[in-house]
């Protein structure tokens, strides 16, 4: 019932960040999603190496928002597809 | 103990717990690390808070008391009750000074909720509802409303005398 309820969370907010409009809005749905995996991974691997791989996972995607964060104050338009 | 009367139990715990030890160690205050800034004035703009804005920046942005929260519940699962979650503050430590944060809201959070999941572990409840129950109360911040959830931290910082003083 845990992996379920996390799993439900995690697609809400990959769709919640897919029709967002704001690059920074972004980055909180995403956010979201790191807390959502990172308790993924540790139900799943149910052993001391799956909370290191879970707390490594946690660390290292804060450490990327922030690089990410950072330039979104420096890139003034975003590139589109169109 | 119920499942689902645990989840809800330990996911109003581990708001309180991040929540007031962030406000207090003054996360709304100041962005502490560069990206923060850009999120909580782009959170303004939408019709937000400041002092919330940066308090939802700084959370994405460096692991605070809400990794600490989340990483020490990790750590006591899978690990073991008090162990896992000092391993857990001391990787989160190490997280924090990589983001060039002071680091002590973040091994905060991760000690005190392990006092509170060792203290808890008596009366049946188990680590597994604390790692669910702080996903659900990071919903409430980040994943819902970000505007309504950042008027709210704001008031709740102007009540803790932690404000931001930035314009």
């Amino acid at each position: 019932m845990f992996m379920e309820i996390l799993g439900i969370i995690i697609i809400l907010m990959a769709l919640r960040t897919l029709i967002a409009q704001d690059r920074a809005e972004r980055m909180l749905y995403l956010n979201a999603m790191g807390f959502a995996i990172s308790a993924l991974i540790v139900l799943y691997i149910q052993t001391p190496f799956g909370a290191i791989m879970a707390i490594t996972y946690f660390i290292a995607s804060t450490l990327s928002s922030n690089a990410i964060a950072y330039s979104i104050g420096r890139v003034k338009k975003e590139i589109l597809v169109k | 103990m119920n499942e689902v009367l645990g989840i809800i139990i330990a996911a109003i715990i581990c708001w309180f717990n991040f929540v007031l030890i962030d406000t207090w160690m003054g996360l709304p205050e100041n962005p502490g690390v560069k990206g923060a800034e850009v999120i909580g004035r782009a959170v303004k703009k939408r019709g937000g808070s400041l002092a919330g804005g940066f308090f939802q920046g700084n959370i994405v942005c460096s692991p605070d008391a809400s990794a600490g929260t989340l990483l020490a519940s990790v750590g006591s699962y899978a690990i073991g009750i008090p162990e896992g979650g000092l391993i857990a503050a001391t990787l989160v430590y190490f997280g924090n000074r990589l983001c060039a944060d002071p680091g002590y809201a973040g091994t905060t959070g991760a000690l005190s909720i392990t006092l509170i999941i060792y203290l808890t572990s008596m009366v049946g409840m188990k680590p597994e509802f604390y790692i669910v129950g702080m996903v659900l109360a990071i919903i409430t911040i980040q994943g819902l409303a970000h505007p309504t959830a950042s008027r709210l931290l704001g008031k709740l910082a102007q009540k803790m005398g932690r404000h931001t003083k930035m314009t």
